[in-house]
């Protein structure tokens, strides 16, 4: 096989920090080679050095046989290196075709684009990825599946040889993910070399034939898949030791009720929802995407509004309209999407702590005590060991699992009882997660109850007491999770019973 | 993992993040020294108390104003009335005591309620019928507008009492003293009241922007509205009061423009929310929320108040200074533009 792409010790600083001191990576044609690292090991440095964005401090990066000078990221695609970022980036108000053509559309005359014959090729490039997508489609009315399968074709469409995907599967479900799976296999037989970035390490067994593995900005090994073992990997990724991925259990359920929900309905919708939570107790919440999991969980936060049933807390009845109504009751929630919904970015990290309970740490009349302030958010930054300069860092500095415990130290600085972790390990590394585990798990044995929503069954195994499955809108079933397996909660997620 | 390189990175970021942010602040306050020192040089009467009176005076609407978007630009917002709000309000109060003989004092405040009523539509529109601020503010510009010009048959108020224009022209500290002739001169024409509310306000509301909750939701609202929402904080009521303390300001602005004039001119303030928008701009406020401060914003207004001045007293016609204006917020708000790239 030949060699696609050679990077070839190079480096990389940035004022303070060495993103990437000498790293190498090779990529042959036919290949599927994935990359992986924790956050901050230096992959996207790595991304956006091959797309031009940066050049790099010393070393060279060669394609097909000669150095690249890349001046921007046109260059680099032009050149026929497409990279499919993590947030795609397409167009919604206009068409499949036109995202897959812009910057680059053909013209009739010189100067008025050829819809046809855009449409033509469009259809022809999805065709070779068996994409079931129509050309004319407006990418807004997609599915993000779909949108990713275009966001492919636009890369495919410069007859791009290599094609860098930097954690393609994050938004999709089971069976999207192997739709993809089967286009990636099917370029990789076409002769395209592709760089796979994933933390997920489960899914890559199904496309890896090579790994290479960074960590701190560095290069720790190349190797074949099948001569590595997970283990391995995540010792590697990590730089340690890592015998459980989950932590022993410290909490024990009890059999106090600190959560009923009964007859929980959503707006246009028949099925009602109705569940417990115990005090000391996690409840997973398995289903596929769609299955109904996050709406469920921002009714009983007030987030939407129900159109009947009922909420109660320690056994009493609470009126829920409005986020405010659940905090007050007790009640927190931590969005599958923090960045969205969880945090204010550009604030600093006391100031999204103190933000659900402000009262706290103010006057009756308003005015905020800042030392106060400090003072009680330097306490959870401590007890969440959350890595930061000061609590006047902002935000957005932070990274994914940093963030992650900004959010959880916003409910607990509002003494909530009842957690609601939607998807509360999505885009943190391996070492952050079993952070939010261990956290997960104390908080529990201190007598909070929390229902942890999941699209990892692993986790889901790993960390629940008893498992509640949900599909296509209601609760199939509530098992206890000795004797749950994946198989047996796929089984109930796909509708079957 | 003590040195984790995110951390170590993020440490570092964060220090560029504050020096920049210091930096945009002090270079927009060292814009401020530097005008000042170039007019004291070329133009021989800039320097003198009279004129930074005069400036300060001039200056004042501009900064009340700017005062008041401010806070509505930090939430995201946008306040197009303002114009329209300073003129309407003018109207209110003139025609309470012109025509029903109201106490001036009692008019004024019904003129700034009149203010903080559109600002409560605006604030009703946003949050109800979920209009973009822009839209909203379009329509009630127009709106007050129509109805300074309607009720006035587009024609001034004038032969107002004589305290109606004390808080634009009075002053407290009047100084003076018998010159070699043995003449009364004045020796230091003293603080013009108006001046004195402005600054008063200036520090009363910069407190409430940074060291009260209110304050603190309104960044909030401006950051992540949704994620404030969700943390249990009534976004509405903050936008209505953002919304509502600049119908307020710009209220305000307009009494003490016509107080100055002793006059009421519903014509008044057309284009004047730009003035406004602008001081916040060139002081740092971000138009995409979250970003901003009053004392930013008070150099801002004094920025284009010394320009003005300054440019007037050295015989530059107002055309040229509109241009010069102009490039100025430019260059401003390219310095935050440049800024912030960086960063990414």
């Amino acid at each position: 096989m030949t060699t696609l792409l050679m990077v070839d010790d190079v480096s990389k600083s940035f004022p303070g920090v060495k993103a990437l001191d000498g790293v190498r990576l090779e990529l042959r044609r036919g290949e599927v080679h994935v990359l992986l690292g924790e956050n901050g090991a230096g992959k996207s440095t790595l991304m956006k050095i091959l797309s031009g964005v940066y050049r790099p401090d010393s070393g060279t990066v060669f394609f097909k046989g000669a150095p690249i000078t890349f001046r921007d990221a046109t260059e680099s695609l032009r050149a026929g290196i497409g990279i499919i970022y993590q947030e795609l980036n397409l167009i919604p108000h206009l068409t499949v075709a036109q995202n897959i053509f812009i910057g680059k559309e053909p013209v009739r005359m010189g100067f008025t684009i050829d819809g046809a014959k855009m449409n033509r090729d469009a259809s022809e490039i999805l065709k070779r990825l068996n994409a079931d997508v129509k050309p004319t489609a407006l990418v807004k009315n997609l599915p993000v599946s779909k949108q990713q399968m275009v966001e492919v074709a636009k890369a495919l469409s410069y007859d791009s040889d290599v094609l860098i995907m930097d954690e393609p599967t994050s938004a999709l479900t089971a069976s999207e993910i192997e739709e993809l799976f089967k286009v990636i296999r099917s370029l990789r037989g076409q002769g395209v070399g592709i760089i796979y970035i994933s933390h997920r390490l489960e899914e890559i067994r199904e496309i890896a034939d090579r790994v290479t593995i960074f960590r701190d900005g560095q290069y720790v090994s190349t190797d074949a898949y099948q001569d590595l073992t997970l283990d391995e990997i995540v010792k590697r990724m990590v730089g340690r030791e890592m015998e459980n991925k989950f932590p022993r259990k410290k909490h024990v359920p009890t059999e106090r009720v600190i959560l009923e929900v009964r007859g929980l309905r959503r707006r246009g919708e028949a099925e009602q929802a109705s569940f417990t939570l115990r005090a000391g107790e996690i409840l997973g919440v398995a289903g596929l995407m769609g299955a109904g999991r996050t709406e469920l969980a921002r009714m009983i936060f007030g987030a939407d509004r129900k159109a009947g049933g009922e909420i109660l807390v320690d056994g009493r009845p609470v009126s829920v309209s409005s986020p405010l109504d659940a905090i007050q009751a007790g009640i927190g929630y931590l969005s599958e999407d923090r960045k969205t919904f969880g945090l204010a970015l550009n604030m600093r990290l006391s100031e999204n702590i103190t933000m659900a309970y402000l009262d706290e740490v103010s006057t009756r009349s308003g005015r905020i005590l800042k030392r106060l302030e400090k003072e009680a958010t330097q306490r959870f930054v401590k007890s969440l060991d959350i890595r930061t300069p000061s609590v006047s860092q902002v935000v957005k500095n932070l990274s994914g699992g940093n963030q992650q415990k900004v959010v959880i130290a916003k409910w607990l600085f509002r003494s909530a009882r009842v957690l609601i972790f939607d998807e509360p390990t999505r885009g943190i590394d391996v070492g952050a997660k079993y952070a939010i585990y261990e956290l997960m798990d104390g908080l529990a044995a201190k007598g909070a109850g929390i229902i942890m929503i999941s699209s990892e069954l692993p986790e889901i195994l790993g960390m629940s007491d008893r498992i509640m499955v949900m599909s296509q809108g209601r609760i199939a079933t509530v098992m206890d999770v000795a004797g749950a397996t994946q198989e047996k909660i796929l089984h109930y997620a796909a509708g079957l019973s | 993992m003590a040195n984790h390189p995110a951390a170590a990175a993020a440490n570092d970021e964060s220090a560029a993040v504050l020096n920049a942010d210091l930096l945009q602040k002090f270079a927009a306050l060292a814009g401020l020294v530097a005008l000042l020192i170039v007019f004291s040089l070329i133009a021989r009467n800039f320097c003198t108390v009279d004129n930074f009176i005069n400036i300060c005076r001039q200056t004042t609407t501009i900064a009340l104003a700017g005062i008041g978007v401010t806070f509505v630009i930090i939430t995201g917002g946008i306040d197009l009335s303002i114009g329209s709000v300073l003129a309407m309000s003018g109207v209110v109060a003139g025609m309470l005591v012109k025509n029903w003989g109201w106490n001036v004092y009692a008019s004024f405040l019904v003129g700034m309620l009149a203010g903080v009523f559109i600002g409560f539509l605006n604030g009703g529109m946003v949050n109800f019928l979920r209009l973009p601020p822009f839209i909203a503010t379009l329509g009630t510009m127009m709106i007050a507008r129509g109805l300074a010009l309607l009720v006035t048959n587009a024609r001034s108020i004038p032969g107002l009492p004589e305290t109606f224009g004390d808080i634009g022209n009075a002053a407290a500290g009047t100084t003076y003293r018998i010159d070699a002739r043995g003449i009364e001169v004045v020796a230091f024409p003293g603080i013009p009241y108006a001046v004195i509310l402005m600054v008063v306000l200036a520090a009363a509301f910069h407190y409430i922007l940074s060291c009260t909750k209110l304050g603190r939701y309104i960044y909030a609202v401006g950051s992540n509205e949704e994620a404030t929402r969700l943390s249990g904080i009534n976004v509405v009521k903050v936008k209505f009061s953002a919304y509502m303390i600049c119908g307020g300001f710009a209220a305000l602005a307009g009494i003490v423009t016509m107080s100055r004039l002793v006059t009421v001119q519903p014509t008044a303030g057309v284009a004047f929310e730009m003035d406004a928008i602008a001081s916040a701009v060139i002081g740092g406020t971000s138009l995409m929320g979250g970003m901003g401060s009053i004392s930013g914003t008070i150099i801002g207004a004094f920025i284009i108040g010394v320009l003005r001045n300054g440019l007037n007293m050295f015989g530059v016609q107002g055309f040229v200074q509109q241009i010069l204006i102009g490039l100025v917020i430019i260059l401003a708000v390219s310095v935050d533009q440049l800024r912030n790239r960086k960063k990414t």
